[in-house]
Protein backbone atom coordinates (compact mmCIF):
# COMPACT_ATOMS: atom_id res chain seq x y z
CA UNK A 1 0.00 0.00 0.00
CA UNK A 2 1.50 3.25 -0.95
CA UNK A 3 1.92 6.45 1.46
CA UNK A 4 -0.36 8.39 -0.53
CA UNK A 5 -3.03 6.31 0.27
CA UNK A 6 -3.04 6.07 3.82
CA UNK A 7 -2.31 10.00 4.41
CA UNK A 8 -5.81 10.27 2.67
CA UNK A 9 -8.85 11.26 4.84
CA UNK A 10 -10.02 8.44 6.51
CA UNK A 11 -12.44 6.22 5.32
CA UNK A 12 -14.77 5.95 8.46
CA UNK A 13 -14.20 9.21 11.20
CA UNK A 14 -16.43 9.13 14.58
CA UNK A 15 -16.28 12.37 16.32
CA UNK A 16 -17.50 13.31 20.39
CA UNK A 17 -19.91 10.51 19.71
CA UNK A 18 -23.00 10.54 22.23
CA UNK A 19 -25.98 7.95 22.50
CA UNK A 20 -28.13 7.80 25.40
CA UNK A 21 -30.96 4.58 25.58
CA UNK A 22 -33.27 6.26 28.00
CA UNK A 23 -31.37 6.93 31.01
CA UNK A 24 -28.06 4.77 30.04
CA UNK A 25 -25.28 6.65 28.28
CA UNK A 26 -24.27 3.91 26.14
CA UNK A 27 -21.45 5.84 24.38
CA UNK A 28 -19.91 8.69 25.74
CA UNK A 29 -17.92 11.15 23.71
CA UNK A 30 -16.61 8.75 21.63
CA UNK A 31 -14.05 9.96 19.04
CA UNK A 32 -11.91 7.42 16.57
CA UNK A 33 -11.40 7.13 13.02
CA UNK A 34 -10.29 4.10 10.69
CA UNK A 35 -8.43 3.59 7.59
CA UNK A 36 -8.25 1.69 4.73
CA UNK A 37 -6.36 -1.56 4.53
CA UNK A 38 -6.39 -2.30 8.35
CA UNK A 39 -7.72 -4.83 10.59
CA UNK A 40 -8.41 -2.56 13.99
CA UNK A 41 -9.31 -4.95 17.11
CA UNK A 42 -11.73 -3.63 18.99
CA UNK A 43 -11.97 -5.07 22.75
CA UNK A 44 -13.75 -4.84 25.80
CA UNK A 45 -16.06 -6.15 28.04
CA UNK A 46 -19.63 -6.52 28.04
CA UNK A 47 -21.36 -3.34 27.65
CA UNK A 48 -18.04 -1.87 26.91
CA UNK A 49 -20.17 -0.32 24.05
CA UNK A 50 -18.42 -2.02 21.40
CA UNK A 51 -21.43 -3.40 19.67
CA UNK A 52 -23.30 -0.33 20.45
CA UNK A 53 -20.45 1.71 18.76
CA UNK A 54 -20.56 -0.72 15.16
CA UNK A 55 -24.12 -0.09 15.12
CA UNK A 56 -23.77 3.27 14.96
CA UNK A 57 -21.82 2.36 11.98
CA UNK A 58 -23.96 -0.01 10.11
CA UNK A 59 -27.33 2.63 10.42
CA UNK A 60 -29.01 0.41 13.04
CA UNK A 61 -28.84 3.66 15.91
CA UNK A 62 -28.77 7.23 15.42
CA UNK A 63 -26.63 9.24 17.68
CA UNK A 64 -28.28 11.59 19.85
CA UNK A 65 -24.83 14.02 19.08
CA UNK A 66 -21.31 13.91 17.28
CA UNK A 67 -20.86 13.34 13.41
CA UNK A 68 -20.15 10.07 11.39
CA UNK A 69 -18.15 10.80 8.00
CA UNK A 70 -17.16 8.09 5.17
CA UNK A 71 -14.44 8.67 3.64
CA UNK A 72 -14.72 12.50 4.48
CA UNK A 73 -18.21 12.81 3.91
CA UNK A 74 -20.64 13.64 7.10
CA UNK A 75 -23.74 10.85 7.42
CA UNK A 76 -27.04 12.73 7.30
CA UNK A 77 -29.59 9.84 8.02
CA UNK A 78 -28.41 6.33 9.63
CA UNK A 79 -30.37 3.43 8.06
CA UNK A 80 -28.63 0.03 7.13
CA UNK A 81 -29.00 0.71 3.48
CA UNK A 82 -27.15 3.30 3.55
CA UNK A 83 -24.04 1.81 5.33
CA UNK A 84 -24.50 -1.31 2.80
CA UNK A 85 -24.34 1.23 -0.60
CA UNK A 86 -21.00 2.77 1.09
CA UNK A 87 -20.07 -0.68 1.38
CA UNK A 88 -20.09 -1.32 5.24
CA UNK A 89 -21.17 -5.21 5.65
CA UNK A 90 -21.62 -5.93 9.51
CA UNK A 91 -21.14 -9.45 10.26
CA UNK A 92 -23.53 -9.66 13.65
CA UNK A 93 -22.94 -12.61 16.25
CA UNK A 94 -26.76 -13.81 15.74
CA UNK A 95 -28.26 -11.88 12.58
CA UNK A 96 -27.04 -12.39 8.73
CA UNK A 97 -29.09 -15.26 7.50
CA UNK A 98 -32.72 -16.08 7.68
CA UNK A 99 -33.64 -19.77 8.57
CA UNK A 100 -36.33 -20.22 6.39
CA UNK A 101 -34.95 -19.40 3.34
CA UNK A 102 -32.07 -21.23 1.12
CA UNK A 103 -28.55 -20.33 1.09
CA UNK A 104 -28.77 -19.01 -2.26
CA UNK A 105 -31.84 -16.75 -1.47
CA UNK A 106 -29.82 -15.48 1.80
CA UNK A 107 -26.48 -14.80 -0.14
CA UNK A 108 -28.03 -12.10 -2.34
CA UNK A 109 -30.78 -11.02 0.27
CA UNK A 110 -31.09 -7.03 -0.44
CA UNK A 111 -29.49 -7.37 -3.29
CA UNK A 112 -31.19 -9.93 -5.53
CA UNK A 113 -29.60 -10.37 -9.25
CA UNK A 114 -32.56 -10.05 -11.52
CA UNK A 115 -33.37 -11.56 -15.28
CA UNK A 116 -36.07 -10.24 -16.82
CA UNK A 117 -38.63 -12.80 -18.49
CA UNK A 118 -40.94 -10.27 -20.89
CA UNK A 119 -39.66 -7.44 -19.45
CA UNK A 120 -40.58 -8.65 -15.76
CA UNK A 121 -38.19 -8.76 -13.27
CA UNK A 122 -38.01 -12.17 -11.62
CA UNK A 123 -34.58 -13.47 -9.48
CA UNK A 124 -31.80 -14.93 -11.55
CA UNK A 125 -31.38 -18.10 -9.42
CA UNK A 126 -29.06 -19.63 -11.95
CA UNK A 127 -26.60 -16.29 -10.87
CA UNK A 128 -27.44 -16.86 -7.20
CA UNK A 129 -27.05 -20.47 -7.32
CA UNK A 130 -23.80 -19.80 -9.39
CA UNK A 131 -21.97 -17.78 -6.16
CA UNK A 132 -23.31 -19.02 -3.47
CA UNK A 133 -22.20 -22.51 -4.58
CA UNK A 134 -18.70 -20.97 -5.43
CA UNK A 135 -18.81 -19.94 -1.69
CA UNK A 136 -20.06 -23.42 -0.47
CA UNK A 137 -17.02 -24.85 -2.01
CA UNK A 138 -14.06 -22.63 -2.05
CA UNK A 139 -15.15 -22.21 2.05
CA UNK A 140 -15.10 -25.92 2.33
CA UNK A 141 -18.08 -26.05 3.77
CA UNK A 142 -19.80 -30.06 4.12
CA UNK A 143 -19.73 -31.88 0.41
CA UNK A 144 -23.40 -32.45 0.72
CA UNK A 145 -24.55 -28.67 1.18
CA UNK A 146 -26.25 -27.28 -1.82
CA UNK A 147 -26.97 -24.05 -2.30
CA UNK A 148 -30.66 -24.98 -2.30
CA UNK A 149 -30.76 -26.05 1.33
CA UNK A 150 -32.23 -23.75 4.07
CA UNK A 151 -29.53 -22.45 6.02
CA UNK A 152 -31.19 -23.80 9.07
CA UNK A 153 -29.30 -26.82 8.65
CA UNK A 154 -25.68 -25.39 8.36
CA UNK A 155 -23.34 -25.37 11.61
CA UNK A 156 -22.65 -22.02 13.53
CA UNK A 157 -19.08 -22.39 11.40
CA UNK A 158 -20.67 -22.89 8.08
CA UNK A 159 -23.30 -19.72 8.99
CA UNK A 160 -20.44 -17.30 9.42
CA UNK A 161 -18.55 -18.54 6.03
CA UNK A 162 -21.37 -17.97 4.10
CA UNK A 163 -21.56 -14.36 5.80
CA UNK A 164 -17.95 -13.72 5.26
CA UNK A 165 -17.92 -15.28 1.74
CA UNK A 166 -21.01 -12.48 0.70
CA UNK A 167 -18.84 -9.73 2.46
CA UNK A 168 -15.66 -10.75 0.37
CA UNK A 169 -18.04 -11.59 -2.88
CA UNK A 170 -19.75 -7.87 -2.90
CA UNK A 171 -16.00 -6.43 -2.64
CA UNK A 172 -17.01 -4.16 0.30
CA UNK A 173 -14.73 -1.21 1.62
CA UNK A 174 -15.26 -2.06 5.27
CA UNK A 175 -16.08 -5.23 7.02
CA UNK A 176 -16.99 -5.49 10.77
CA UNK A 177 -16.56 -8.44 12.29
CA UNK A 178 -18.97 -8.65 15.85
CA UNK A 179 -17.19 -12.15 18.06
CA UNK A 180 -17.25 -13.71 14.32
CA UNK A 181 -15.53 -16.65 16.17
CA UNK A 182 -17.89 -17.76 19.12
CA UNK A 183 -19.42 -20.91 18.58
CA UNK A 184 -17.15 -22.05 16.49
CA UNK A 185 -14.68 -24.59 16.55
CA UNK A 186 -10.78 -24.54 16.78
CA UNK A 187 -10.48 -25.19 13.05
CA UNK A 188 -13.47 -22.82 12.11
CA UNK A 189 -11.98 -20.13 13.94
CA UNK A 190 -8.54 -20.53 12.34
CA UNK A 191 -10.29 -20.39 8.95
CA UNK A 192 -12.31 -17.38 9.94
CA UNK A 193 -9.12 -15.37 11.31
CA UNK A 194 -7.02 -16.06 8.22
CA UNK A 195 -10.17 -14.76 6.27
CA UNK A 196 -9.94 -11.46 8.19
CA UNK A 197 -6.48 -11.32 7.68
CA UNK A 198 -6.95 -11.67 3.97
CA UNK A 199 -9.80 -9.62 2.89
CA UNK A 200 -7.25 -6.47 5.38
CA UNK A 201 -4.40 -7.58 2.46
CA UNK A 202 -7.17 -6.85 -0.08
CA UNK A 203 -7.36 -3.47 0.80
CA UNK A 204 -10.51 -3.17 3.20
CA UNK A 205 -10.75 -1.86 6.07
CA UNK A 206 -11.59 -4.46 8.99
CA UNK A 207 -13.17 -3.94 12.15
CA UNK A 208 -12.97 -7.25 14.55
CA UNK A 209 -14.40 -7.17 17.58
CA UNK A 210 -13.88 -9.59 20.66
CA UNK A 211 -13.64 -10.47 24.55
CA UNK A 212 -10.22 -12.22 23.45
CA UNK A 213 -7.23 -9.33 23.57
CA UNK A 214 -4.70 -12.62 22.94
CA UNK A 215 -6.80 -13.69 19.89
CA UNK A 216 -6.54 -10.33 18.30
CA UNK A 217 -3.15 -9.19 19.38
CA UNK A 218 -1.77 -12.01 16.80
CA UNK A 219 -3.98 -10.42 13.94
CA UNK A 220 -4.79 -6.76 14.49
CA UNK A 221 -2.42 -3.79 13.24
CA UNK A 222 -4.18 -1.58 15.72
CA UNK A 223 -6.15 -1.87 18.81
CA UNK A 224 -8.45 0.28 20.50
CA UNK A 225 -10.21 -0.41 23.83
CA UNK A 226 -13.48 0.54 25.06
CA UNK A 227 -14.81 0.51 28.96
CA UNK A 228 -18.04 1.96 30.36
CA UNK A 229 -19.55 3.62 26.62
CA UNK A 230 -15.70 5.76 26.57
CA UNK A 231 -12.70 4.72 24.29
CA UNK A 232 -9.62 4.51 26.76
CA UNK A 233 -6.78 3.08 24.64
CA UNK A 234 -5.99 3.51 21.05
CA UNK A 235 -2.88 2.28 20.43
CA UNK A 236 -0.82 0.71 17.22
CA UNK A 237 0.04 -3.17 17.66
CA UNK A 238 3.81 -2.94 18.39
CA UNK A 239 3.16 -0.03 21.31
CA UNK A 240 2.03 -2.35 23.80
CA UNK A 241 1.61 -6.30 24.14
CA UNK A 242 -1.57 -8.52 24.80
CA UNK A 243 -0.68 -8.99 28.35
CA UNK A 244 -0.16 -5.11 28.65
CA UNK A 245 -3.90 -4.39 27.37
CA UNK A 246 -5.48 -7.26 29.34
CA UNK A 247 -4.16 -5.74 32.08
CA UNK A 248 -5.55 -1.96 30.55
CA UNK A 249 -9.24 -3.59 30.64
CA UNK A 250 -8.76 -5.08 33.88
CA UNK A 251 -7.88 -1.98 35.54
CA UNK A 252 -9.95 0.09 33.52
CA UNK A 253 -13.26 -1.66 34.49
CA UNK A 254 -12.15 -1.28 38.02
CA UNK A 255 -10.97 2.50 38.57
CA UNK A 256 -14.43 3.29 37.65
CA UNK A 257 -16.03 0.32 39.11
CA UNK A 258 -14.19 1.88 42.17
CA UNK A 259 -15.25 5.70 41.15
CA UNK A 260 -18.81 5.62 41.43
CA UNK A 261 -18.84 3.12 44.50
CA UNK A 262 -17.63 5.86 46.19
CA UNK A 263 -19.41 8.84 45.17
CA UNK A 264 -22.86 7.87 46.48
CA UNK A 265 -21.31 8.35 50.23
CA UNK B 1 -38.04 -42.28 -1.27
CA UNK B 2 -36.89 -40.38 -4.48
CA UNK B 3 -35.67 -37.14 -4.51
CA UNK B 4 -38.48 -35.29 -5.77
CA UNK B 5 -40.92 -36.97 -3.49
CA UNK B 6 -38.88 -35.54 -0.92
CA UNK B 7 -38.77 -32.45 -1.67
CA UNK B 8 -42.76 -32.22 -2.87
CA UNK B 9 -43.42 -33.36 0.94
CA UNK B 10 -41.27 -30.73 2.42
CA UNK B 11 -43.52 -27.97 0.58
CA UNK B 12 -45.68 -26.62 3.35
CA UNK B 13 -48.61 -27.46 2.07
CA UNK B 14 -48.33 -30.78 1.28
CA UNK B 15 -50.58 -31.56 4.32
CA UNK B 16 -53.87 -29.50 2.53
CA UNK B 17 -53.05 -31.19 -1.01
CA UNK B 18 -53.69 -34.90 1.06
CA UNK B 19 -56.54 -33.47 3.15
CA UNK B 20 -57.90 -32.37 -0.26
CA UNK B 21 -57.80 -35.64 -1.52
CA UNK B 22 -58.73 -37.45 1.35
CA UNK B 23 -62.14 -35.51 1.12
CA UNK B 24 -62.52 -36.06 -2.35
CA UNK B 25 -62.46 -39.93 -1.03
CA UNK B 26 -64.55 -39.49 1.97
CA UNK B 27 -67.14 -37.41 0.40
CA UNK B 28 -67.36 -39.36 -2.85
CA UNK B 29 -68.06 -42.73 -0.75
CA UNK B 30 -70.37 -41.37 1.65
CA UNK B 31 -72.65 -38.93 -0.66
CA UNK B 32 -71.18 -40.01 -4.15
CA UNK B 33 -73.82 -38.52 -6.78
CA UNK B 34 -74.58 -35.48 -3.92
CA UNK B 35 -71.13 -34.76 -3.80
CA UNK B 36 -69.93 -35.02 -7.43
CA UNK B 37 -72.94 -32.95 -9.03
CA UNK B 38 -72.21 -30.34 -11.13
CA UNK B 39 -74.39 -27.99 -8.38
CA UNK B 40 -72.26 -29.08 -5.31
CA UNK B 41 -69.09 -28.73 -6.90
CA UNK B 42 -69.55 -25.51 -8.38
CA UNK B 43 -71.27 -23.85 -4.99
CA UNK B 44 -68.16 -25.18 -3.13
CA UNK B 45 -65.53 -23.78 -5.83
CA UNK B 46 -67.70 -20.60 -5.63
CA UNK B 47 -67.94 -20.18 -1.98
CA UNK B 48 -63.67 -21.08 -2.17
CA UNK B 49 -63.14 -18.62 -4.32
CA UNK B 50 -64.54 -15.87 -2.27
CA UNK B 51 -62.88 -17.12 0.76
CA UNK B 52 -59.44 -18.12 -0.63
CA UNK B 53 -58.88 -14.48 -1.84
CA UNK B 54 -58.95 -13.58 1.61
CA UNK B 55 -56.78 -16.39 3.11
CA UNK B 56 -54.30 -15.35 0.53
CA UNK B 57 -54.19 -11.55 2.04
CA UNK B 58 -54.04 -13.49 4.94
CA UNK B 59 -51.23 -16.08 3.96
CA UNK B 60 -49.32 -13.18 3.04
CA UNK B 61 -49.65 -11.10 6.06
CA UNK B 62 -49.07 -14.09 7.82
CA UNK B 63 -45.89 -14.56 6.04
CA UNK B 64 -44.48 -11.78 7.34
CA UNK B 65 -44.94 -12.32 10.96
CA UNK B 66 -48.51 -10.43 11.80
CA UNK B 67 -51.88 -11.06 11.46
CA UNK B 68 -54.82 -9.56 10.15
CA UNK B 69 -58.33 -9.89 12.04
CA UNK B 70 -60.46 -6.95 10.15
CA UNK B 71 -60.34 -8.57 7.15
CA UNK B 72 -64.29 -9.77 7.40
CA UNK B 73 -65.09 -6.51 8.19
CA UNK B 74 -62.85 -4.94 5.44
CA UNK B 75 -64.60 -7.36 3.16
CA UNK B 76 -68.06 -6.41 4.39
CA UNK B 77 -67.59 -2.84 4.49
CA UNK B 78 -65.90 -2.56 0.84
CA UNK B 79 -69.35 -5.20 -0.61
CA UNK B 80 -71.75 -2.55 0.82
CA UNK B 81 -69.88 0.37 -0.37
CA UNK B 82 -70.17 -0.96 -3.87
CA UNK B 83 -73.67 -1.56 -3.59
CA UNK B 84 -74.25 1.99 -2.16
CA UNK B 85 -72.12 4.09 -3.64
CA UNK B 86 -73.06 2.22 -6.95
CA UNK B 87 -76.68 4.59 -6.91
CA UNK B 88 -74.41 7.59 -7.20
CA UNK B 89 -70.95 6.75 -8.87
CA UNK B 90 -72.19 3.64 -11.67
CA UNK B 91 -70.64 0.45 -11.79
CA UNK B 92 -66.92 1.68 -12.70
CA UNK B 93 -67.15 4.42 -9.87
CA UNK B 94 -68.34 2.28 -6.77
CA UNK B 95 -65.72 -0.27 -7.39
CA UNK B 96 -63.06 1.82 -7.34
CA UNK B 97 -64.29 3.54 -4.43
CA UNK B 98 -65.29 0.60 -2.70
CA UNK B 99 -61.25 -0.64 -3.59
CA UNK B 100 -59.93 2.62 -2.26
CA UNK B 101 -61.71 2.45 1.03
CA UNK B 102 -60.25 -1.79 1.48
CA UNK B 103 -56.94 -0.57 0.59
CA UNK B 104 -56.60 2.71 2.74
CA UNK B 105 -57.97 0.26 5.82
CA UNK B 106 -55.10 -1.90 5.04
CA UNK B 107 -52.83 1.47 4.91
CA UNK B 108 -53.90 2.69 8.02
CA UNK B 109 -53.66 -0.58 10.08
CA UNK B 110 -50.04 -0.88 9.01
CA UNK B 111 -49.11 2.88 9.40
CA UNK B 112 -50.08 1.66 12.89
CA UNK B 113 -48.16 -1.24 13.01
CA UNK B 114 -45.38 0.30 12.13
CA UNK B 115 -45.14 3.76 12.87
CA UNK B 116 -47.02 3.17 16.09
CA UNK B 117 -45.67 -0.15 16.83
CA UNK B 118 -48.58 -1.53 18.28
CA UNK B 119 -49.03 -5.73 17.52
CA UNK B 120 -50.64 -6.11 14.73
CA UNK B 121 -53.30 -8.26 17.04
CA UNK B 122 -54.75 -5.32 18.96
CA UNK B 123 -54.73 -2.83 15.55
CA UNK B 124 -56.60 -5.02 13.09
CA UNK B 125 -59.00 -6.36 16.46
CA UNK B 126 -60.10 -2.75 16.54
CA UNK B 127 -60.08 -2.28 12.50
CA UNK B 128 -62.68 -5.02 12.82
CA UNK B 129 -64.73 -3.71 15.23
CA UNK B 130 -64.14 0.20 13.53
CA UNK B 131 -65.11 -1.05 10.39
CA UNK B 132 -68.13 -3.18 11.46
CA UNK B 133 -69.52 -0.25 13.02
CA UNK B 134 -69.04 1.98 10.21
CA UNK B 135 -71.16 -0.66 8.12
CA UNK B 136 -74.29 -0.18 10.74
CA UNK B 137 -73.72 3.31 10.95
CA UNK B 138 -73.48 3.41 7.13
CA UNK B 139 -76.39 0.88 6.53
CA UNK B 140 -78.84 1.64 9.64
CA UNK B 141 -79.26 -1.67 9.85
CA UNK B 142 -81.29 -2.55 6.63
CA UNK B 143 -80.46 -4.91 3.71
CA UNK B 144 -79.38 -3.47 0.04
CA UNK B 145 -79.55 -4.83 -3.57
CA UNK B 146 -78.55 -3.56 -6.63
CA UNK B 147 -80.74 -3.01 -9.49
CA UNK B 148 -81.04 -5.57 -12.54
CA UNK B 149 -80.15 -3.63 -15.25
CA UNK B 150 -76.34 -2.34 -13.08
CA UNK B 151 -76.08 -5.73 -12.29
CA UNK B 152 -75.71 -6.33 -16.50
CA UNK B 153 -73.12 -4.03 -16.94
CA UNK B 154 -70.33 -5.47 -18.81
CA UNK B 155 -67.32 -4.85 -15.40
CA UNK B 156 -70.19 -6.22 -12.98
CA UNK B 157 -70.55 -9.39 -14.99
CA UNK B 158 -66.78 -9.48 -15.59
CA UNK B 159 -66.48 -9.90 -11.76
CA UNK B 160 -69.26 -11.97 -11.32
CA UNK B 161 -70.96 -13.77 -14.49
CA UNK B 162 -69.38 -16.96 -16.09
CA UNK B 163 -67.06 -17.75 -18.37
CA UNK B 164 -67.48 -21.18 -20.53
CA UNK B 165 -69.61 -22.35 -17.76
CA UNK B 166 -67.13 -21.23 -15.05
CA UNK B 167 -68.03 -18.80 -12.47
CA UNK B 168 -65.53 -16.03 -12.91
CA UNK B 169 -64.67 -15.70 -9.26
CA UNK B 170 -63.27 -19.11 -9.43
CA UNK B 171 -61.20 -17.66 -12.80
CA UNK B 172 -60.19 -14.58 -10.67
CA UNK B 173 -59.07 -17.07 -8.19
CA UNK B 174 -56.84 -19.00 -10.61
CA UNK B 175 -55.28 -15.87 -11.58
CA UNK B 176 -54.22 -14.44 -8.57
CA UNK B 177 -52.65 -17.79 -7.26
CA UNK B 178 -50.37 -17.97 -10.25
CA UNK B 179 -49.84 -14.22 -9.93
CA UNK B 180 -49.21 -13.73 -6.23
CA UNK B 181 -47.66 -17.26 -5.91
CA UNK B 182 -44.78 -15.62 -8.76
CA UNK B 183 -44.50 -12.57 -6.72
CA UNK B 184 -43.48 -14.34 -3.42
CA UNK B 185 -41.20 -17.41 -4.81
CA UNK B 186 -39.70 -15.53 -7.59
CA UNK B 187 -39.14 -11.76 -7.73
CA UNK B 188 -36.73 -9.61 -5.19
CA UNK B 189 -39.57 -8.86 -3.48
CA UNK B 190 -40.89 -11.91 -2.34
CA UNK B 191 -37.26 -12.67 -1.15
CA UNK B 192 -37.49 -10.02 0.98
CA UNK B 193 -41.24 -10.65 2.05
CA UNK B 194 -40.11 -13.87 3.24
CA UNK B 195 -36.73 -11.99 5.10
CA UNK B 196 -39.08 -9.88 6.77
CA UNK B 197 -41.37 -12.66 8.41
CA UNK B 198 -38.80 -15.06 8.62
CA UNK B 199 -35.87 -12.77 10.52
CA UNK B 200 -36.82 -9.36 10.64
CA UNK B 201 -33.64 -8.12 12.04
CA UNK B 202 -31.30 -9.74 9.80
CA UNK B 203 -33.80 -8.25 7.12
CA UNK B 204 -33.10 -4.97 8.46
CA UNK B 205 -29.50 -5.73 8.60
CA UNK B 206 -29.13 -6.36 4.80
CA UNK B 207 -30.35 -3.30 4.33
CA UNK B 208 -34.37 -4.48 3.76
CA UNK B 209 -36.90 -1.81 4.16
CA UNK B 210 -38.83 -3.93 6.34
CA UNK B 211 -41.52 -1.16 7.22
CA UNK B 212 -42.43 -0.77 3.02
CA UNK B 213 -42.52 -4.63 3.25
CA UNK B 214 -44.94 -4.99 5.61
CA UNK B 215 -46.82 -2.11 4.56
CA UNK B 216 -47.14 -3.74 1.18
CA UNK B 217 -48.61 -7.02 2.67
CA UNK B 218 -51.41 -5.17 5.07
CA UNK B 219 -52.50 -3.12 2.15
CA UNK B 220 -52.25 -6.26 -0.43
CA UNK B 221 -54.55 -7.90 2.45
CA UNK B 222 -57.04 -5.36 2.60
CA UNK B 223 -57.56 -5.28 -1.15
CA UNK B 224 -57.73 -8.91 -1.38
CA UNK B 225 -60.67 -8.88 0.99
CA UNK B 226 -61.92 -6.05 -0.78
CA UNK B 227 -61.64 -7.78 -3.85
CA UNK B 228 -63.53 -11.06 -2.50
CA UNK B 229 -66.61 -9.04 -1.32
CA UNK B 230 -66.70 -7.42 -5.43
CA UNK B 231 -66.33 -10.68 -6.41
CA UNK B 232 -69.57 -11.97 -3.83
CA UNK B 233 -71.55 -8.55 -4.47
CA UNK B 234 -70.61 -9.08 -8.85
CA UNK B 235 -72.55 -12.21 -8.34
CA UNK B 236 -75.30 -11.69 -6.06
CA UNK B 237 -75.94 -8.30 -5.10
CA UNK B 238 -76.82 -8.72 -1.72
CA UNK B 239 -75.93 -7.25 1.59
CA UNK B 240 -76.76 -7.59 5.12
CA UNK B 241 -75.09 -5.72 7.69
CA UNK B 242 -73.48 -9.44 8.94
CA UNK B 243 -71.70 -9.63 5.72
CA UNK B 244 -68.29 -11.00 5.96
CA UNK B 245 -69.05 -11.72 9.67
CA UNK B 246 -66.44 -14.42 11.49
CA UNK B 247 -64.92 -14.63 7.91
CA UNK B 248 -61.26 -13.10 9.41
CA UNK B 249 -61.45 -16.47 11.46
CA UNK B 250 -62.43 -18.87 8.34
CA UNK B 251 -59.63 -16.91 6.59
CA UNK B 252 -57.14 -17.36 9.15
CA UNK B 253 -57.84 -20.82 9.48
CA UNK B 254 -57.44 -21.72 5.90
CA UNK B 255 -54.27 -19.77 5.64
CA UNK B 256 -53.25 -22.05 8.63
CA UNK B 257 -54.68 -25.31 7.24
CA UNK B 258 -52.52 -24.86 4.06
CA UNK B 259 -48.83 -24.68 6.01
CA UNK B 260 -48.74 -20.86 6.76
CA UNK B 261 -46.97 -20.95 9.74
CA UNK B 262 -47.54 -18.02 12.71
CA UNK B 263 -44.07 -17.21 13.45
CA UNK B 264 -43.65 -16.46 9.39
CA UNK B 265 -41.54 -16.58 6.93
CA UNK B 266 -43.17 -19.88 5.13
CA UNK B 267 -46.32 -20.49 3.96
CA UNK B 268 -48.27 -21.56 0.60
CA UNK B 269 -50.73 -19.34 -0.97
CA UNK B 270 -52.11 -22.23 -3.14
CA UNK B 271 -52.10 -24.19 0.39
CA UNK B 272 -54.55 -21.12 1.79
CA UNK B 273 -56.77 -21.49 -0.99
CA UNK B 274 -57.05 -25.47 -0.80
CA UNK B 275 -57.32 -24.69 2.74
CA UNK B 276 -60.14 -22.64 2.28
CA UNK B 277 -61.97 -25.37 -0.36
CA UNK B 278 -61.72 -27.63 2.81
CA UNK B 279 -63.54 -25.46 5.22
CA UNK B 280 -66.04 -24.75 2.44
CA UNK B 281 -66.63 -28.08 1.46
CA UNK B 282 -66.95 -29.38 4.89
CA UNK B 283 -69.47 -26.43 5.65
CA UNK B 284 -71.38 -27.77 2.33
CA UNK B 285 -71.68 -31.09 2.99
CA UNK B 286 -71.97 -31.29 6.39
CA UNK B 287 -75.38 -28.75 5.73
CA UNK B 288 -76.48 -31.33 2.44
CA UNK B 289 -76.01 -34.34 4.86
CA UNK B 290 -78.57 -33.10 7.26
CA UNK B 291 -76.48 -31.85 10.13
CA UNK B 292 -77.60 -28.69 12.47
CA UNK B 293 -75.98 -26.01 10.31
CA UNK B 294 -74.71 -24.39 13.94
CA UNK B 295 -72.41 -27.27 14.31
CA UNK B 296 -70.28 -26.24 11.30
CA UNK B 297 -68.20 -23.53 13.74
CA UNK B 298 -67.51 -26.32 16.01
CA UNK B 299 -66.63 -28.55 13.06
CA UNK B 300 -64.12 -25.69 11.58
CA UNK B 301 -62.41 -25.24 15.07
CA UNK B 302 -61.97 -28.89 14.93
CA UNK B 303 -60.65 -29.29 11.41
CA UNK B 304 -58.05 -26.09 12.33
CA UNK B 305 -56.44 -28.37 15.35
CA UNK B 306 -56.71 -31.62 13.45
CA UNK B 307 -54.48 -30.34 10.60
CA UNK B 308 -52.13 -28.40 12.36
CA UNK B 309 -51.73 -32.01 13.98
CA UNK B 310 -51.17 -33.23 11.13
CA UNK B 311 -49.06 -31.01 8.86
CA UNK B 312 -46.47 -31.47 11.93
CA UNK B 313 -46.75 -34.52 11.71
CA UNK B 314 -46.13 -34.78 8.08
CA UNK B 315 -43.07 -32.45 8.51
CA UNK B 316 -41.53 -34.80 11.09
CA UNK B 317 -42.07 -37.37 8.54
CA UNK B 318 -40.36 -35.44 5.46
CA UNK B 319 -37.34 -34.78 7.71
CA UNK B 320 -36.72 -37.90 9.12
CA UNK B 321 -36.96 -39.44 5.19
CA UNK B 322 -34.22 -37.02 4.70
Amino acid sequence: MSVAAIKKSPLIEVRNLNLHFGAFHALKNVSVSFEAGQLIGLVGDNGAGKTTLIKVLSGIHKPNSGEVYFDGEKVREFHPKLAIKFGIETLQQSVGLCDNLSIARNFYLGREPIKRWFGIPFLDFKKMREASTKVIRTFGLRDNVSADDLVEMLSGGERQSIKIGRAVEFKNRVVIMDEPTNHLSVREREHVNELAQQMRDQGLLVIYITHDIHQVHKLADRIVIMENGEKVTDVAKHEMTADELEEVIRCGGRVVEKASEVAPS
Amino acid sequence: MTLSTRIFARRPDFGAIIGVALLFVVFSLIDFSGWWSGRTLGNILQFTAILGCIAIGQAIVIMVKEIDLSVGSVYGLTGIAYITLEADLGIPGAMLAAMTIAGSIGFLQAMAVIKGKIPSMIVTLGGLFAARGLIYVWTGGSVRTMPADSRAHWLNQLFGGELFGIDAAILWLALLIVLLSLVVWRTKFGNRLLATGGDENTALSQGIRTDRVKTVAFVLCSLLAGFAAILTLADDPRTHVTLGDLMELEAIAAAVIGGCLLTGGRGSLLGAVLGAFIITSVRYQMISLGAPASWYITFVGLVVIAALIFNQFLARWATKQA
